[in-house]
């Protein structure tokens, strides 16, 4: 999400109520004799306020489960889930008079930071990388597709060499029957116009051949570019003007082609990376904020009953 | 509309006195008049070029002429056979023979080369001039026609054949001196040109140089296959090409049926049209008669959108269409109330499948035992221009389809049986091949259009290129406008497939107005209305700098779902939500076109050239007056929309439903039947549930032309500044 002008109001409220728990919290801790403590009346205040926030934070993941129920609309709740997450945290540090306490305490005190910062770290991806993406990867395609769009140019590359090979070895006669006609409607010697008529070019259409099996196959059929040269855009570069240069020039555009399909798929892989990175922070945050939710009710429960 | 009749030309052919009307050329006269004159460059149904010279004729003066496009002229004194002419002709043919592979390919199949048997009657054998000696080869790419360039005489019947005939303008002439043949498009193999293979070039040619390959898939399987002379028996033959017919054996066969046998059914997608011979046969829709609704309560915390099946008596939709018949691809429509049919002899059905190739439009089963003609596209083709035929099937058309055509366009609705008796007689069915222009705009106007059959694309010429205004189906009609307002034509009418027009003329049409008010009032509100429509779109392209747009086709939506790629993290919950509001089929794939940092993601764009209105063999899909895509009750579920859109914005719904048992007749059992779906905005919600799903303000359902503008000033240097 990205985090801009339209966040003021949210900026401005979650602002505004930090500075009035501060405004709070200065005199109370201040004025209590044993230093602020969570089982104080404020204590109780903030550390409720606190664990309300966190809990509409973590509704936004059932909010995400069912995305057509009309219960506010899904920006406004990443919107509260976002400032009310975050300021959730410093009144929970209120709560417990910046303490991490013992025990239970101290637990759901880590899992929280680690929270937080999975949060922040996650808020701070999903500004960026969105701009990254959008930048940098023109071909970009469903995320649940790459493996399929992968197959498609593994396809595409095998029917352009096969093309490309069809054209050195087989078509030759065809050619050069067209040659011959020309020449012969322009009035020149038979035998000469045969012996101008290409040569099969087998050796260049094997090479070509062995590129395809041994370079672009093995990398476009893999996910990733680790441990293939076509993967580096500038060995890739060497590798395809290498082509040019063994290759006749009518069939350059085909090899344009190929380069194509190789910088699609460094596209697709980076894809792949940003991806995983865009949503890999999940992994922690979700378990950890679901782990601190649980812990902070069972807390809640033990701290009023004992 | 009414014009002179001609003045006679009095002259004399081989002495004999003839009398034929001002403009016939020497040979029509001739024929008429039963004197034959050999020919190879000309055929009855193409316009003469006069480039074989084998038909030449002494007219008395220094050279002999060319008797196909000469034209008789008063006292004329012509001499078809003196041994002068036969010996021009004789000299003419043996040179033509000379480069001519004797026996060409069509002699050895079927012996009726026409130059060979021109040749053997004129007692030509070896040819005393040499062969040309540089050959033109063969071309074998086409899987079913065979080109031999070497047997070609360069009469140019082919060409024709194919340009002025079929305008498909795929041959044309090339090369010069003995290089000189027949080109696919840019001398293309034939296979690789942009022939469709209609075989109209086949059929013209006079030799071997275009022959029919025998190859698996123009023949039909079973049935009794007929020859050529048990097929020109039946009536509709009578005049056929006894050539095409042995060339094409397989192409027609005769279908036995027992009452009860189903002979096609809706929605699947076939190549072949019925005639039927003997028995009757009962035409209908099995689809169920209702439209997609998707309905959820906007109130509520936890309401879901659900689909469901709704007939017209349960839940009517604002400017739901009132036509009481549906178009069916036959000669008749389906009430409907009651959506069934009977067809007897001499009715064709599955015209638009065999020579569109569109979706069977309805069921069709056997009523009574009977006997049907099946038959392939270019048999189809040939009948349609044969005047016996066409005749035919005018009849049955006047007979007994113009009433309910003009009944199921509910303008016409009143009109009176005395009425349609008058017009009975007096309309005219016009065809039309695809890309042929019906009427251009600025020529005068002299009738009024109704489509019998195809889809008719109505255009106006714009600077930079033309502006669609509409696509018009069966039912449909235009060229009202201009004959209410006694302008010129406003805008052009062209065939987008095969068509079939009704056309009315103006005198009639005007008698029509002036009988029934209630029509013309009618008419004259379609008319303003199609011209406020016309004019509003015009004025939003005007404001925009349209070139950019329009090749993405941007320009033509009315309204997008937008996601900035610069919030959307892809986490799909527009997808899901969509998926969610319609019973797990979403109607939205998040990937499309990008403009700037924006991706119109593939959902209905509800374009103002609705291409997926295009092909429904049922017309069921239409738009509001709003231009919002609907969906009529009477969708088989083909599938035609969805592939025609674009896009990809159109998804098939499936439904459960209880379906006939094959195998126990009588018994219902469960099956699913889809139903053509796209984006309904969510239209029971205040917002779409993909924009309203979307965490990150990125989703946005957006005008285009408001959109785009505002993004183009922002972006405009000038603007930056």
């Amino acid at each position: 999400m990205l985090i801009d002008q339209t966040h003021r109001k949210w900026f401005l409220g979650s602002v505004v109520g930090l500075a009035l728990a501060t405004v709070v919290y200065v005199p109370y801790s201040l004025n209590s004799p044993q230093g602020p403590k969570g089982s104080s009346v404020l204590g109780l205040i903030y550390g409720s306020v606190g664990f309300a926030f966190m809990l509409f934070a973590g509704l936004l993941g059932l909010r995400k489960k069912f995305p057509v129920w009309r219960v506010g609309r899904a920006q406004t709740w990443m919107r509260g889930h976002l400032w009310l997450g975050l300021v959730s945290f410093p009144l929970i540090l209120f709560h417990g008079g910046f303490h991490f306490g013992t025990q239970l305490t101290r637990v759901l005190m880590w899992l929280f930071v680690f929270v937080f910062a999975s949060g922040l770290l996650g808020a701070a991806l999903q500004h960026f990388i969105p701009r990254i993406h959008t930048a940098q990867l023109p071909m970009e395609t469903i995320y649940e597709q790459i493996d399929r769009v992968r197959g498609q140019l593994a396809q595409e590359a095998t029917r352009l060499v096969d093309q490309c090979c069809a054209t050195l070895e087989g078509e030759v006669s065809g050619a050069s029957e067209r040659q011959r006609a020309v020449a012969a409607s322009a009035g020149a010697n038979w035998d000469v116009t045969v012996a101008s008529g290409l040569q099969a070019d087998e050796p260049t259409s094997n090479e070509l051949r062995q590129f395809l099996l041994t370079e672009m196959l093995p990398y476009l059929e893999k996910a990733g570019p680790r441990g293939v040269r076509l993967g580096t855009a500038a060995q890739a570069q060497a590798m395809f003007r290498h082509l040019r240069v063994l290759l006749p020039p009518n069939l350059h555009s085909q090899v344009d082609d190929l380069e194509n399909i190789c910088l699609e798929k460094r596209q697709l892989d980076k894809q792949n990376r940003l991806h995983r990175i865009l949503h890999g922070w999940l992994l922690v945050h979700i378990p950890l904020s679901y782990a601190v939710l649980l812990l902070g009710a069972w807390h809640a429960v033990v701290a009023i009953r004992f | 509309m009414s014009s002179k009749p001609a003045p006679e030309i009095q002259l004399t052919i081989d002495g004999r006195p003839v009398s034929v009307p001002a403009g016939t050329t020497i040979f029509d006269a001739a024929r008429i008049n039963g004197i034959p004159i050999p020919t190879l460059c000309h055929q009855q149904n193409e316009n003469p070029v006069g480039v074989c010279r084998v038909c030449v004729v002494d007219v008395g003066q220094r050279v002999y002429a060319a008797s196909c496009i000469r034209q008789v002229e008063p006292g004329m004194t012509v001499k078809t056979s003196t041994e002068q002419v036969q010996a021009a002709r004789h000299t003419l043919i043996e040179l033509l023979m000379s480069d001519h592979p004797a026996p060409c390919a069509r002699q050895q199949h079927s012996g009726d080369c026409e130059l060979e048997r021109l040749a053997e009657a004129a007692a030509i054998g070896q040819p005393r001039f040499p062969r040309r000696a540089t050959p033109r080869g063969k071309d074998d790419s086409s899987a079913v026609i065979a080109v031999d360039h070497e047997s070609c005489i360069l009469c140019d019947r082919c060409i024709r054949g194919c340009d002025d005939i079929r305008h498909n303008w795929v041959l044309a002439r090339r090369g010069k001196g003995y290089q000189a043949g027949v080109a696919f498009d840019n001398n293309l193999p034939m296979a690789e040109s942009s022939c469709v293979s209609c075989g109209e070039c086949m059929v013209s040619c006079p030799t071997g140089a275009l022959t029919n390959k025998r190859v698996v898939g123009t023949e039909l399987g079973q049935g009794d296959v007929l020859d050529p002379t048990e097929l020109l028996h039946l009536p509709i033959f009578q005049n056929v090409s006894g050539t095409f017919l042995e060339l094409n054996q397989k192409a027609v066969v005769k279908r036995h049926y027992r009452a009860g046998d189903i002979i096609c059914r809706e929605g699947e997608f076939g190549s072949t049209a019925f005639y039927i011979l003997e028995g009757k046969a009962e035409v209908f829709l099995s689809s169920p008669m209702a439209h997609v609704r998707t309905e959820g309560s906007s109130k509520g915390f936890f309401s879901r959108l659900k689909s469901m099946l709704a007939p017209r008596q349960q839940h009517s939709r604002s400017e739901e269409s009132n036509r009481p018949f549906i178009p069916i691809d036959a000669s008749v429509d389906l009430p409907y109330d009651s959506p069934i049919a009977e067809l007897g002899p001499g009715d064709l059905f599955g015209e638009m499948t065999c020579m569109s190739y569109y979706p069977r439009s309805a069921t069709v089963r056997a009523k009574t035992d009977g006997v049907m003609l099946e038959m392939l596209r270019n048999v189809l083709d040939i009948l349609q221009r044969n005047k016996t035929f066409r005749a035919q099937l005018e009849r049955t058309y006047r007979t007994r389809a113009l009433d309910s055509h003009l009944r199921s366009v509910p303008i016409f609705a009143s009109l009176t049986k005395n009425f349609i008796d008058h017009l009975r007689d007096r309309v005219e069915l016009v065809r039309f091949s695809p890309g042929q222009v019906i009427c251009r705009q600025g020529e005068p106007a002299d009738s009024f259009y109704l489509i019998r059959i195809g889809f008719v694309k109505v255009s106006e010429e714009r600077p930079g290129g033309d502006l669609i205004l509409a696509y018009l189906a069966r039912g449909g009609y235009f060229g009202e406008i201009a004959l209410l307002s006694g302008s010129p034509r406003t805008a052009t009418c062209t065939a987008l497939d095969h068509v079939e027009v009704v056309r009315i003329l103006r005198e009639d049409f005007e008698l029509m107005l002036e009988r029934f008010p209630e029509v013309r009032a009618s008419l004259e509100k379609v008319a303003h209305e199609r011209l406020e429509e016309n004019r509003r779109r015009i004025t939003q392209i005007q404001n925009l700098p349209v070139d950019q747009f329009l090749a993405n086709g941007l320009m033509e939506a009315q309204s997008l779902l937008v996601l900035d790629l610069d919030r959307c993290t892809r986490c799909d919950q527009c997808v899901r939500a969509c998926a969610d509001a319609h019973d797990g089929v979403s109607r939205l794939v998040r990937e499309g076109l990008r403009f700037d940092k924006y991706l119109v993601a593939t959902s209905c764009r509800q374009c103002r050239d609705p291409l997926c209105m295009v092909g429904c063999p049922v017309g069921s899909i239409r738009r509001r007056n709003t231009l919002e895509v609907i969906i009529e009750d009477w969708c088989i579920g083909c599938g035609l929309c969805a592939n025609n859109c674009p896009y990809g914005n159109i998804n098939l719904h499936p439904f459960p439903v209880e379906l006939d048992d094959p195998d126990h007749p009588g018994r219902m059992i469960a099956g699913t039947r889809v139903k053509a779906t796209s984006c309904d905005l969510c239209h029971d919600h205040a917002e779409p549930s993909c924009v309203y799903a979307c965490p990150h303000d990125a989703a946005h359902r957006v005008n285009p032309p408001e959109f785009f503008a505002g993004l183009l000033k922002q972006s405009s240097p000038l603007n930056r500044s």
